[in-house]
């Protein structure tokens, strides 16, 4: 194969990866959610105010690790009071997703007015002098960020947790059924509260890592729906953290392949072209059920929230 | 005498008005298989239910030995030792096997990982109780008979002293049905207690080693194995009649078929319907009794129309009433009083008066304005039509539809356990409504437990067994309740009368 095509296909194999990082936080955030028996549609907001928080917080300090933290945990923040309205008031778990969403909009459009052209210092590249000399390697390094690994991690962190340990165990059944959960000595509205702060915690990390990171700018409404592109993929990827990486990175690549297109002066309004990626997943849920007939992966408990 | 676990004295426990259990006092003992026999609603699971802590008792007292603290709850009853079985088994069908054993598990550590040494004792009952199970399919994927395996071994991980097993053989095969007495009788011997709630007499006779034998809330009776015959055993269950003051039907002068069953087949994952043949002819009343849980409630919905059959036919004065496959949609001409009313009969949200309209407001005609009249008829209280209905009792939910299935002529009438919840008036009321439209001309359907209320009533009896009708009965003034609960639980007329 040639150094050339090897070199193209890395470049496309980083910006898809680029483009995902926040998408896969924001995903994997959700499935954990969806796995307690909650669903929450402020993932949408609290991506929104992690990129913002995260924006003002890396810039106000000059350190993008911080902003990135403080993303975070605005995110985790605002999770609770999707947590509160669900669990302490037993608010309708839809509507009370949408309020949090509007929440953060309003909020974030507000203050963030002040942030627009701001410069935030971008997270250091990963390579060094020493990996600069490798070809292609070197290449891919100097053009690549911690966000990325840590997305890998997080998802193999979270497959483990739910598969392997007695904790995780014990959010799948509070997922399947809250009831049985609480007969077995499990305290199913702790478990839900905690997995709900995760998933903001992750939400706002990747809406931090779209601002500070990816585009290095704010701009208002500036995650387009990711949180709410999550909530679908988690169908997508079956409730199974192990299957966000791959759903993620197709979403991606369909997403930087739009936007190649678009600079290649393909002859196709932008708008059009940008429901390729929103397309491209449908059919593959679509796929999925057909050749999946068996019985549906989706928590037990969640399908009381549609009833 | 063998040391006793846990001692009953004098215990009750009231629901409202109903005496659920009646001052019983027994004891069960470490090491036996303590048989606890009656029909269904003979108080035999509530009593059970106070020893495990989920209800407490009204009156009297649970001694448990060397657990001196009061059980207020399951998690107190598992910390002395005691677990139980229930009929609706606590798994979580999309886990595996081995991760809803750990879930109860006291002893799972953090890292759950098949790797960790320290999980393989949760799979040990397993392996001895059930070889053939494996632990990492998904419980929903097992038969209702290993799903209960595998109920039974989160019980033993906690070390129980002591298991109840709450009907068990009910949603078995024969064969795991042999298999399991065959590991109570094994539990027994390692010196666990075990309480065996049954209506079968088949498991009394397989592993059972004292009988305690219950009616109408009350322990009638104790007895060591083998010291009362199998018909003494039967007459105890079903106890003496309760006289009431029901008119014999009249003996039919002419017989034409009205309501006509051909060869009727269904299937539900839990039970089969398999070639059921009845012809009901005008004005006559046929009873079908059964132990529960032997088919009538399949029976009375695919007759319905609300389940679909899969063979034979349903025919009403020669025209077919039935659901064929599960796309039809069938409004039942029948007078149709479910199982279970407030689940299957009424609409909770809607007031009495659109309630006893369902028909009218089904084919989207404008219903009538009131049937206070209805609701008067049938002692329904409060009368008032602009109630809505899921306020009501239990019992008065069943006299509203009653009033909607009995209140009009029907041409036939399917009735489910029509006096469920009932006082002794009301039920004479319900009676008399459903005699009423047997005498005007109507074929009855009467799916009963209460044999004498059956034997009172009813032209012919039919009996009903893993989803057959066994026997058909004239009755006359020989038929007994003796025979036909023979016919109920399997025994040959012989064998009865011995």
């Amino acid at each position: 194969m040639s150094t050339e095509l090897i070199a193209i296909l890395a470049s496309w194999g980083i910006a898809t990866l680029r483009s995902a990082t926040p998408l896969i936080f924001a995903t994997l955030g959700e499935t954990l959610v969806q796995r307690v028996g909650i669903i929450n549609l402020g993932t949408e907001g609290e991506m929104l105010l992690g990129a913002c928080v995260g924006f003002a917080v890396g810039v106000a300090t000059g350190n993008p690790w911080l902003g990135l933290t403080a993303g975070a945990l605005a995110g985790a923040t605002l999770s609770l009071l999707h947590a509160g309205l669900v669990l302490g008031a037993g608010a309708n778990q839809i509507g009370s997703g949408l309020a949090v969403w509007m929440i953060a909009l309003g909020a974030t459009s507000y203050v963030g007015r002040t942030l627009v052209g701001q410069q935030v210092t971008p997270l250091p590249a990963l390579g060094t002098d020493w990996t600069d000399g490798i070809p292609i390697i070197g290449e891919v390094l100097s053009q690549m960020t911690l966000a990325a690994p840590l997305a890998l991690l997080a998802v193999i962190f979270a497959a483990w947790w739910l598969n392997q340990t007695r904790p995780g165990l014990h959010w799948k059944a509070v997922g399947e059924s809250a009831l049985v959960a609480a007969e077995n000595g499990i305290r199913p509205t702790r478990v839900r509260v905690t997995a709900i702060m995760v998933g903001g915690l992750l939400a706002g990390f990747g809406g931090a890592i779209l601002s500070v990171d990816y585009t290095q700018t704010w701009a208002q409404e500036m995650t387009k729906g990711r949180g709410l592109v999550a909530v679908g993929l988690v169908i997508v990827a079956r409730w199974k953290p192990a299957l966000v990486l791959p759903v993620c990175l197709l979403f991606g690549l369909t997403e930087v392949a739009t936007l190649r297109l678009q600079s290649a002066g393909f002859e196709l309004s932008p708008h059009l072209l940008g429901t390729a990626p929103y397309l491209v997943v449908l059919a593959v849920l679509v796929a999925s059920h057909i050749f999946a007939r068996r019985a549906s992966a989706m928590p037990a408990d969640l399908k009381a929230v549609f009833q | 005498m063998p040391d006793s676990l846990v001692q009953f004295e004098g215990v009750t426990r009231r629901f409202g008005d109903l005496v659920a259990v009646d001052n019983a006092s027994l004891d069960i003992r470490a090491g036996e298989v303590l048989a606890i026999l009656g029909e269904n609603g003979a108080g035999k699971s509530t009593l059970m239910k106070m020893l495990y802590g989920l209800y407490p008792a009204s009156a009297g007292e649970i001694l448990i030995h060397d657990a001196p603290d009061k059980i207020n709850g399951p998690a107190d009853a598992m910390r002395a030792g005691i677990g139980m079985v229930f009929q609706h088994f606590s798994l979580l069908p999309a886990l595996s096997v081995r991760d809803n054993l750990l879930l109860s598990w006291p002893r799972t550590p953090f890292w759950k990982s098949r790797r960790n040494t320290d999980t393989a004792d949760v799979l040990a009952t397993l392996a001895e109780l059930a070889p053939h199970i494996d632990p990492d399919c998904p419980v929903g994927s097992l038969s209702v008979g290993e799903q209960q395996l595998v109920e039974l071994c989160k019980v033993l991980n906690i070390d129980a002293r002591l298991v109840i097993l709450d009907e068990p053989t009910s949603v078995l095969t024969p064969d795991e049905a042999e298999r399991l007495h065959g590991f109570i009788k094994q539990l027994a011997g390692r010196g666990v207690a075990v309480a065996l709630i049954t209506h079968k007499l088949a498991d009394v006779e397989a592993c059972a080693d004292r009988i305690v034998v219950m009616r109408r809330g009350r322990v009638v009776d104790i007895a060591e194995r083998g010291a009362r015959s199998i018909t003494e055993t039967v007459a105890l269950m079903m106890g003496q009649s309760v006289e009431r003051k029901l008119q014999r039907p009249p003996v039919l002068e002419k017989i034409v078929p009205r309501l006509v069953l051909e060869n009727l087949s269904a299937r539900r994952p839990e039970m089969a319907l398999q070639n059921v043949s009845l012809s009901i002819a005008a004005g006559e009343i046929v009873g079908v009794a059964g132990v529960a849980g032997n088919g009538q409630a399949l029976l009375a919905e695919v007759v319905a129309g609300v389940e679909p059959l899969t063979g034979g036919d349903v025919l009403l004065d020669g025209v077919s009433i039935a659901r064929h496959n599960p796309y039809d949609a069938v409004a039942t001409p029948l007078g149709y009083i479910p199982e279970q009313p407030r689940d299957n009969g009424v609409v909770g949200t809607m007031t009495l008066a659109r309630n006893l309209a369902l028909r009218e407001l089904a084919q989207g005609n404008r219903p009538p304005v009131t049937g206070r009249d209805l609701l008067f008829r049938f002692n329904v209280n409060p009368p008032d039509p602009m109630k809505t209905a899921g306020t009501l009792s239990g019992g008065n939910i069943q006299k509203l539809v009653s009033a909607r299935e009995l209140g009009g002529q029907r041409q036939a009438v399917l009735a489910c356990y029509p006096t469920m919840g009932l006082d002794l008036a009301a039920i004479e009321m319900v009676y008399a409504a459903m005699f009423a439209q047997a005498a005007a001309g109507a074929a009855v359907l009467w799916i009963s437990e209460d044999l004498d209320d059956l034997l009172a009533g009813c032209h012919r009896i039919a009996v009903m067994r893993e989803g057959q009708l066994v026997a058909l009965l004239d009755n006359s003034s020989t038929l007994t309740r003796e025979v036909v609960g023979a016919h109920m639980i399997g025994l040959t007329e012989t064998e009865a009368a011995a």
